[in-house]
């Protein structure tokens, strides 16, 4: 069997990364957006979002993906996926209405012997619901998306998650040609499994960031160091050396605070008791504040009028995205201070009500400033060195909740360092 | 979480104080004339608010520019029984009542964080009100009265315990443990004092519900400090500033141990300039004005 030609409708973050990584897996990829103008930012080789390897990837496999926004040019694919964003409101809700305008066009388009998968986040009972053409084979695919490792996620899945109508049945010849290039376990189950089956896994995601963050801080209390117990639970094979057991500033991003409403509206629905997963909610606004209830512990009691250094805009590191950061959520409460912020990729105009005074460099945010700041975790703010950072600074302290430049190089350099998950000044 | 009408600080047209004559009231008052803020003080020799027409008299008072500040409360130290529990919600209802028939610009609803279940220890804006006893019910119900009225915009202060300069409520805690120092020459602990608990300077009360005014902020607030001590460790603070000799004195235990720990998030984020005065610091000040 040839190998079958992959469509991908919906040139967003998991759209554009997934058909990249499928183009370099040997697949001849047809990428559709209904935006003309990202198409031709595409073609011009400038992607909408950062990912490593992305821009690398696109040109070495130039001959292999064909961006389009014309959507009949996916007719000759054998499987398309449908993959646009589905925004989330402030309260976690997912709105429907692009994912179904798009799946509809599609399905339209495609002839009948094609496949069609959703690879967007979709609620449970979703796929059962949908009204698609007579004949059409459907599937749900698990996303695995990770911002800032969405080309290595998808070149190296675990598994694929698949929702399929009758999970007895074998999967299109087409689509499991695809899927098996990945040499990863297939998972086929009903559609409504597959669809909690990605929430069940941000639960326990989330379980362990909550048992970090609340741990964590009993080790700023106490005088433990969180450091020093993570090893010991990755050694625990009931707990295992890839559990998220880093504390940080709550949950960013918007996905898994969507799986955790999800969650709550179906256990309210159903009379089930989702105490656990609105502990975890509050837990994480808790955290989130870590920032500003220390600065208001240590800095506006002490200081009038303290400038402040800020590092880092994107919700974590690897990414553009913004979306629930804790570094915009923390400058929202600093506007009435002189701050100056850094960031490799996102602009500060993201705030555009805000006076930030944006800089070059990471060093030159610290000029006249009382306190630095390093709110996202980027892996070049690891190379700084304290010493320089402090140099032009006028109160030399540091708030660094990841432990980007790590305490004892930053006291031997002369400042009060704080981080999240010890007390060891 | 409060939410201002005003970005900037204004001041009121009037405030209008009831139950001026109480151990806040009397701070709040003393600090709104110092500010220049014209104040009516309202004590329950103006009006009766358990007497038949308290409404109407009330009423006639309040202009719709008014920020209304409500502070009338007999306080558990007058008991926390059924009959305080019903005369409370009566006082309550009159203001409320005068307020449907003379709507103002602003409500303040000084109430208690008895709301709050004490088997709940790290406490925010969130957290459910689960009141265990009377006292706390009473603060909770009146909060629902003053929100079903609904004619201004409501700020609702669940204040923890109070210290402060004239407190008369002598409840178990810094006012207590001066009391009890300056007659007896020491100390009663429940148990060894293990539980923790916040208190807030009464000065900082005042100055709060003033932020609050000057906003006119509408919510729920907390007034809390963050930082919770246990009572043996106010005893200690309180011994240790007398002039004489003060013994802290334990009993066997007969109550379970409970702890008290608010977030003041939402106070740094409604209020970022507004710091409070932490207890050792407000205790030097208190029993400098009243030595022992």
């Amino acid at each position: 069997m040839p190998l079958p030609t992959i469509g991908f409708a919906g040139m967003t973050h998991l759209g554009l990364n997934s058909a990249v990584a499928g183009a370099e897996r040997g697949f001849e990829m047809v990428c559709f957006d209904l935006d003309k103008n990202t198409i031709e930012e595409l073609l011009s080789g400038h992607p909408p979002v950062e990912e490593p390897d992305l821009k690398e990837l696109m040109v070495k496999h130039k001959d292999r993906i064909r961006f389009t926004s014309n959507i009949e040019e996916l007719a000759n694919c054998d499987v398309v996926y449908v993959a646009p964003d589905i925004p989330t409101d402030d309260m976690g809700q997912s709105d429907l209405t692009v994912v179904n305008e798009l799946l509809q066009a599609v399905d339209d388009a495609l002839p009948i012997s094609s496949v069609l998968v959703v690879l967007s986040q979709v609620p449970p009972g979703f796929s059962r619901g949908l009204n698609l053409r007579e004949g059409r084979s459907y599937y749900y695919q698990v996303e695995t998306l990770i911002f800032g490792r969405a080309i290595e996620r998808a070149l190296y899945p675990e598994r694929y998650i698949i929702g399929c109508a009758d999970p007895s049945k074998p999967l299109e010849a087409s689509y499991e040609a695809f899927l098996s290039a990945h040499e990863c376990p297939l998972l086929p189950m009903r559609y409504e499994s597959a669809e909690l089956a990605k929430i069940s896994i941000n639960c326990c995601l989330v379980a362990s960031v909550s048992v970090a963050n609340t741990l964590a801080e009993l080790c700023e209390n106490i005088g433990a160091d969180w450091s020093e117990i993570v090893p010991a639970l990755k050694l625990d094979r009931r707990i295992g050396q890839y559990s998220y057991l880093s504390p940080g500033l709550g949950i960013s991003g918007g996905n898994l605070e969507r799986d955790l409403t999800t969650v709550c509206e179906f256990s309210d629905k159903f009379g089930t008791d989702s105490g656990i997963v609105k502990a975890w909610i509050a837990n994480s606004r808790y955290r989130k504040d870590w920032v500003l209830r220390l600065l208001h512990q240590e800095v506006f009691s002490f200081l009038e009028n303290p400038k402040f250094a800020v590092l880092g805009l994107s919700y974590k590191e690897n990414t553009h995205s913004t979306k629930n950061s804790p570094s915009l959520a923390l400058l929202k409460y600093l506007k009435d201070f002189e701050v100056a912020v850094h960031d490799p990729v996102v602009s500060a105009n993201v705030l555009p009500n805000l006076d930030l005074r944006q800089v070059e460099e990471p060093v030159e945010t610290c000029d006249g400033a009382d306190v630095l700041i390093i709110m996202t975790p980027w892996p070049i703010y690891r190379n700084l060195k304290p010493s320089d950072l402090l140099k032009s600074m006028r109160t030399k302290m540091i708030i660094d909740p990841y432990r980007v430049l790590g305490g004892g190089a930053c006291r031997v350099a002369g400042a009060r360092y704080f981080t999240l998950g010890v007390n060891d000044l | 979480m409060l939410t201002h009408e005003f970005s900037l600080k204004q001041k009121p047209k009037r405030v209008v104080l009831i139950g001026a004559k109480g151990f806040i009231g009397q701070v709040l008052h003393r600090q709104l004339v110092g500010q220049e803020i014209e104040t009516l003080a309202l004590t329950s020799s103006d009006v009766d608010l358990t007497a038949a027409g308290a409404a109407k008299r009330l009423a006639d008072i309040f202009d719709e520019q008014d920020c209304v500040i409500m502070l009338a409360a007999l306080t558990p130290d007058r008991g926390r029984d059924i009959a305080t529990f019903q005369a409370n919600l009566v006082i309550a209802e009159s203001v409320c009542e005068a307020l449907r028939r003379q709507p103002v610009a602003h409500v303040i609803y000084m109430s208690s964080d008895a709301v709050y279940s004490m088997a709940t220890t790290r406490i925010s804006e969130q957290t459910p009100a689960a009141p265990d006893d009377l006292y706390g019910l009473m603060h909770r119900t009146r909060e629902l009265m003053f929100k079903q009225v609904g004619a201004a915009p409501l700020a609702i202060l669940r204040s923890t315990m109070v210290a402060g300069v004239g407190d008369t409520h002598n409840s178990y805690g810094p006012n207590r443990f001066r009391r009890q120092a300056k007659e007896q020459g020491f100390i009663q602990l429940g148990g060894k004092g293990e539980e923790t608990r916040d208190h807030i300077y009464s000065e900082d009360v005042a100055a709060l519900v003033i932020e609050i005014i000057q906003r006119r902020s509408s919510g729920l607030l907390n007034a809390v400090t963050g930082k919770s001590y246990s009572f043996h460790e106010v005893a200690n603070l309180v011994s240790e500033r007398a002039r004489k000799p003060v013994t802290v004195k334990t009993s066997e235990r007969t109550t379970q141990i409970t702890h008290r720990s608010f977030d003041t998030t939402a106070t740094n984020k409604a209020f970022p300039g507004f710091t409070f005065m932490q207890l050792p610091d407000a205790l030097n000040l208190i029993l400098e004005q009243e030595p022992i």
